[in-house]
């Protein structure tokens, strides 16, 4: 192994390191989501956190690292870390039937965090308004169903119509839930982001 | 769980390149040959492949239980034909049902790669095939994810269960979502803080040293069996 020196390191800045770990950490944070599943009332499938993990990554790391955070989650999973749903992993899911949900989270995150944050930037979440941040949530959760059931309908060779059953209609009630978790966890202050 | 396993069967040996590219045309081969005849030969290759990993097949089903439900359901729901005065058509299953099939057998062939390939090789053949800072972004961020995935389930878990001890779970549902999501994602952000300064401390840089990548002779039948298979999905492409 040859010796380094100080001229050939260099070194990530202070604020990208910081957004790096952010981005690493909420990957993560989806994988450990995948294993939790709540029964709800009103949906024959259990629900889990991920579509919630979208939207809080677009709203508190920004569309940009929110969208970066959710290629990484992707990528951890297509090489092995088990962090889909149930902790399966590998190619093969993201090319299963549910792959287009998946594929469509760092659309969705960075669909979210532009519409709350009117920009690129990362502005605080306390002067968004809540029309904002629904609009940016709808539009992230109609990006996720857009894809997905897109994805599942080429990848299954089905009808049109089963892959809106299958795909989307049984999880609507669900995401509503979502949508106002989201909006609670942000109007209340409750997580220090700042 | 299905993760790296050290070993010594000839895909523990291949450069992880070489197995990225025979998952890749696997995959383009039996999105392209959806048909009896074309899966079938796909069968016994994916077979092999796992044979080669030395990973039983069993196992590696397994791993993929819960994309069954969809799969089994879509055919189904095809097939159902409610106005004709039957019940079901099954010709109308046969295309979903070769779908279904097709997903079983790519999931397959990338178990063998997830049980042979490790994390670190991963990642330098991640920065191999993205340059610059994207590809460096993608590396560590792949590595950081799984350095702290156990760490957070863990977090996860302590709070389900401390939340599970104080009778949270007689609460609604939406406030148990929303609590155990706050509880969540503060010691995400905390932990991120602790781990941004730490990577400071020991000088985070954009080029550190990984593992150098090198094709052995094995690794000649391996991309010939990658290149063939992408050959053989752009033919019935084109």
């Amino acid at each position: 192994m040859s010796n380094t020196t100080t001229s050939e390191v260099d070194l990530v800045g202070d604020e990208t390191t910081l957004n790096i770990a952010r981005a690493a950490l909420f990957a993560a944070l989806m994988g450990a989501f995948a294993y939790v599943s709540f029964p709800f009332p009103v949906s024959p499938v259990p629900v889990t956190l991920q579509v919630l993990g979208v939207f809080l990554a677009g709203l508190f790391v920004g569309p940009v690292w929110g969208a970066a955070a959710m290629v990484l989650y992707l990528l951890a999973g297509a090489l092995g870390a088990p962090v889909f749903s149930g902790g399966s992993a590998g190619i093969g899911v993201l090319l299963g039937p549910t792959g287009g949900y998946l594929l469509s989270y760092p659309i969705a995150a960075f669909a979210v965090g532009a519409v709350a944050h009117g920009g690129f930037e990362l502005r605080s979440l306390s002067e968004a308004s809540v029309v904002r941040l629904v609009a940016g949530m709808a539009l992230g959760t109609v990006a996720i169903y857009a894809i997905g059931v897109g994805f599942l309908w080429w990848n299954t060779d089905t009808t049109v119509r089963t892959a809106i059953v299958t795909g989307a209609l049984v999880f609507v009630p669900a995401e509503a839930a979502k949508m106002a978790a989201a909006i609670g966890i942000v109007r209340s202050d409750a997580i220090r982001a700042e | 769980m299905l993760s790296y396993e050290p070993g010594g069967s000839v895909a523990h040996r291949l450069d992880p390149r070489s197995k990225l590219l025979v998952q890749c045309g696997f995959a383009a081969a039996a999105f392209a040959y959806t048909t009896p005849r074309g899966l079938s030969a796909l069968t016994g290759l994916a077979l092999c492949l796992l044979a080669a990993a030395r990973t039983a097949p069993h196992r590696a089903l397994w791993e993929f239980r819960f994309v069954f439900p969809f799969l089994l359901a879509v055919p189904l729901l095809d097939g159902l034909a409610l106005t004709r005065g039957v019940w079901f058509v099954a010709a109308d299953a046969v295309p979903a049902a070769l779908a279904s099939y097709r997903v079983v057998l790519v999931a397959l062939v990338a178990a063998a790669y997830v049980r042979t390939t490790p994390v670190r090789d991963s990642r330098a053949a991640v920065q191999w095939a993205v340059p610059g800072r994207t590809g460096q972004f993608l590396g560590m961020g792949v590595a950081f994810v799984f350095r702290f995935l156990p760490v957070l389930r863990a977090d996860v878990g302590r709070i389900r269960d401390g939340y599970r001890a104080r009778l949270g779970t007689e609460r609604p549902v939406s406030e148990r979502i929303r609590t155990l999501a706050v509880a969540s994602f503060n010691r995400a952000f905390d932990r991120a803080d602790r781990f941004a300064l730490a990577l400071r401390a020991r000088c985070f840089c954009w080029n550190p040293t990984l593992p150098d990548l090198g094709f052995s002779r094995l690794d000649a039948p391996g991309i010939a069996l990658g290149a063939l298979l992408f050959a053989v999905a752009a033919y019935a492409v084109v």
